[in-house]
């Protein structure tokens, strides 16, 4: 039960319930492992029923103040969702195959649907979870949403120094429209912390390429130096261009960098979050932490051949959900459900077939 | 039939009281609170039951939005049992709480993706690339030889009477080859930065550079070259490349569940070696229809392996071309000294890089070289 506190107390003291993430490495592997091997065996009919699992494993081991999240969407739904944006991905590759002109025609068409599956999709999500027998919503207009993704990401590839900008009007679309129990999360920020985090990441990937592009050229001079006296000798060996490693040099820079601007990024726009209600949101994750934590996952998944995957997947979690925190101003009982529909899978599924991501 | 310790949730409310669930008769779902006061009842087969996984806590559904948890999972087996409901989930649940499983599920994966990359896939990019209509590979050549033109090599310098002769060359070739001589087209490109090459476009269009042109010490030099594109041709690898390349992440997308960040990356290595070992496969049939060719011609197969030497010398100086780690070419020594025993006819033992599976993976087929 609730301590027993007056109003008055919580008030002036809120509490923070640091969010605790439980799942265990090697539970998710064999949960991983059945799931991928049943879903051979099904010829990827399983895969629906695979992803509600893997998804339920997560939110379910996902505890604040003490009650985890749940996640409730159906597999049925995520089957025919998943069919049809097959059919659907079928019919584009054919048709950009067949005749080539017609992908700008699929550029429009995905222009057009774009805010619908952006708004579907978060929408399915928000609507699936829950914490304390309490769902989650998400309602934005198909307007809302064309400003957001369309002409603010067209807006940021014709302009660059509109990135910034761009990602806060994509996180104000994601959070603000967000409810809990007919509560809305809203955030809000001033521009100048995100170009000061975005700058940060500029001026840090300039002097990793400088540094890269130095040290290759001294190995060079190095190696020619090294050659005049070793090319009478027959060295047996592997040699490695330099191309490629300047290349996967500057591709781990870039992937550490995009990290590192992502973490602060979502500590800046969760920590600015509140709750209507006086509840307001923290995430104080470390960014260098978090690159460190995602470039050795993938170093040691790829030297496993992807056996480590899944508990990579579970390290991350675990260190990422353990840095948000609830701090609750008074009692986290009187949320209520609004009464909702449920709804289809199917604009959620072809963007995860698109491969778009829409979050933080 | 004992209490089911848990958590009741009035309807739609974050508002919970510690609370038991028991069946009573009739097959009734009934919940109390500590005191024994009757919380709610419901018939068993309006809740809803979640499927059991891993430690998670077990939730019932009520149907006015009202919910009973637990995290006794035998408790809740148990009792779904007595409501005479069926218990989802039981039998993935099994699955995964066993490491056995777990063993065997492994060998299933394993064994999938070897069959899927070693036979699937090539069964699969070859029947992909033989349905392809030819105004589709024609589009695409174009498009390839368009792109080469923008950034890769320049206008030829040939002067009419060498593209006269080169021509010449390439038509008595194409009518020895498989497809005749209405099946490819020779053009000219200066070497850019290409250097000395000759590839083949899906259209049948093979495409000449003017230093290679100024490499030949002789007519059956050439002839070999056209021969091996030829060849490239007449099994469509360039369409059976691309279909390849484009079925590799989409399967993986398909049975790892979410591609994400780290499953991306993880998955380009096994991508990139079987390429590898693919495009390995396609050199040395190509070689091998090359060579068939000249000699049906009344040449000898061992002018291509003079001139496979020369290219190499030319383009990585005096020495031998550092081996690479995955390249694109077997390595030129075994090439050309595997082209100079089909002097003496076709050769009918040794390894298929199109088929391990049947004479087993070999180093030089992964791409793998070794001084």
């Amino acid at each position: 039960m609730p301590d027993m506190q007056s109003w008055e107390q919580q008030v002036a003291a809120p509490t923070t319930h640091n969010v605790e993430f439980r799942g265990r490495g090697r539970e998710y592997f064999r949960i991983w492992i059945v799931n991928i091997a049943l879903t051979l065996l099904t010829l990827g009919i399983y895969s629906a029923w695979a992803k509600v699992r893997t998804q339920r494993y997560f939110y379910g081991n996902t505890f604040v103040a003490g009650h985890s999240f749940e996640y409730h969407a159906s597999a049925w739904r995520i089957l025919l969702g998943r069919a049809i944006a097959l059919a659907l991905f079928a019919g584009y590759s054919l048709s950009v195959i067949v005749v080539p002109v017609s992908f700008s025609l699929w550029l429009l068409v995905l222009g057009a649907a774009l805010p619908w599956l952006a708004n579907s999709s978060i929408r399915f999500n928000a609507r699936n979870t829950s914490w304390r027998n309490v769902r989650f919503n998400f309602n934005a207009s198909y307007f809302e949403a064309f400003i957001a993704y369309v002409v603010w990401s067209v807006a940021a590839i014709a302009l660059f120094f509109l990135i910034p900008y761009t990602r806060r009007v994509h996180d104000y679309f994601y959070v603000n429209h967000h409810r809990f129990g007919g509560r809305g999360f809203s955030t809000e920020f001033s521009a100048g912390r995100i170009y000061a985090i975005y700058l940060f990441g500029f001026i840090v990937i300039v002097g990793f390429l400088v540094v890269v592009l130095g040290l290759a050229a001294g190995v060079m001079v190095a190696e020619t130096r090294l050659h005049e006296y070793t090319k009478y000798l027959q060295i047996p060996g592997v040699s490695l261009d330099y191309g490629v490693i300047v290349f996967s040099l500057f591709g781990l820079g870039a992937a550490f960098v995009t990290t590192f601007v992502t973490t602060m990024v979502t500590n800046l726009t969760i920590s600015n979050t509140s709750i209507e209600g006086g509840h307001r949101l923290s995430s104080r994750a470390a960014p260098l932490r978090v690159a460190w934590i995602v470039l050795s996952n993938t170093a040691l998944t790829l030297l496993t051949l992807g056996l480590y995957y899944p508990f990579a997947r579970i390290r991350l979690a675990r260190y990422r959900m353990g840095k948000y925190a609830l701090i609750a101003n008074g009692d986290l009982d009187d949320f209520t459900s609004e009464a909702l529909e449920t709804q289809s899978a199917i604009g959620q599924e072809i963007a995860g077939f698109f491969d778009f991501g829409f979050g933080l | 039939m004992s209490m089911l310790e848990g958590r009741y949730f009035y309807p739609n409310a974050a508002r919970f009281v510690p609370a038991r669930a028991s069946v009573v008769p009739k097959r009734i779902l009934q919940i109390e609170d500590e005191n024994g006061d009757v919380l709610a009842q419901v018939l068993g087969r309006q809740v809803k039951i979640t499927a059991r996984l891993a430690s998670l806590l077990r939730r019932f559904d009520l149907p006015d939005g009202g919910r009973f948890e637990t995290a006794d999972n035998d408790g809740a087996d148990a009792l779904i049992w007595a409501l005479r409901k069926r218990r989802r989930g039981r039998f993935a649940d099994r699955l995964e709480r066993a490491w056995p499983i777990a063993g065997l599920s492994l060998l299933i994966t394993l064994f999938a993706g070897y069959y899927f990359m070693a036979q699937a896939l090539p069964v699969a990019a070859e029947w992909l690339a033989r349905k392809t209509l030819p105004a589709v590979a024609h589009t695409m050549s174009e498009q390839t030889l368009m792109a080469l033109d923008r950034f890769a090599v320049t206008p030829t310098k040939l002067t009419a009477a060498e593209q006269f002769k080169a021509t010449k060359l390439f038509m008595r070739v194409a009518a020895h080859a498989r497809g005749g001589p209405g099946a490819y087209r020779l053009v000219f490109r200066g070497g850019g930065r290409m250097g000395p090459n000759a590839f083949a476009l899906p259209d049948g269009t093979i495409v000449m550079t003017d230093p290679l042109w100024a490499l030949i010490k002789n007519d059956a030099e050439i002839e070999g070259v056209f021969a091996h594109e030829m060849s490239h041709v007449d099994h469509a690898h360039g369409l059976q490349r691309v279909y390849e390349a484009s079925l590799i992440p989409a399967a993986l997308a398909i049975f790892t569940g979410d591609i994400s960040q780290i499953s991306q990356m993880a998955a380009i290595l096994p991508g990139v070696i079987a390429q590898s070992a693919y495009s390995r496969g396609f050199e040395q049939q190509a070689d091998d229809d090359g060579a068939a060719t000249l000699r049906s011609m009344g040449e000898k197969p061992s002018h291509m392996a003079d001139l496979l030497e020369r290219m190499d010398k030319t383009i990585c100086g005096k020495q031998a071309c550092p081996a690479s780690w995955i390249g694109d070419h077997p390595q030129t020594a075994a090439r050309a000294a595997r082209l100079r025993l089909e002097d003496f006819g076709p050769i009918v033992t040794g390894e298929d890089c199109r088929a391990p599976w049947r004479t087993g993976i070999s180093l030089h087929c992964l791409g793998i070289v070794t001084h």
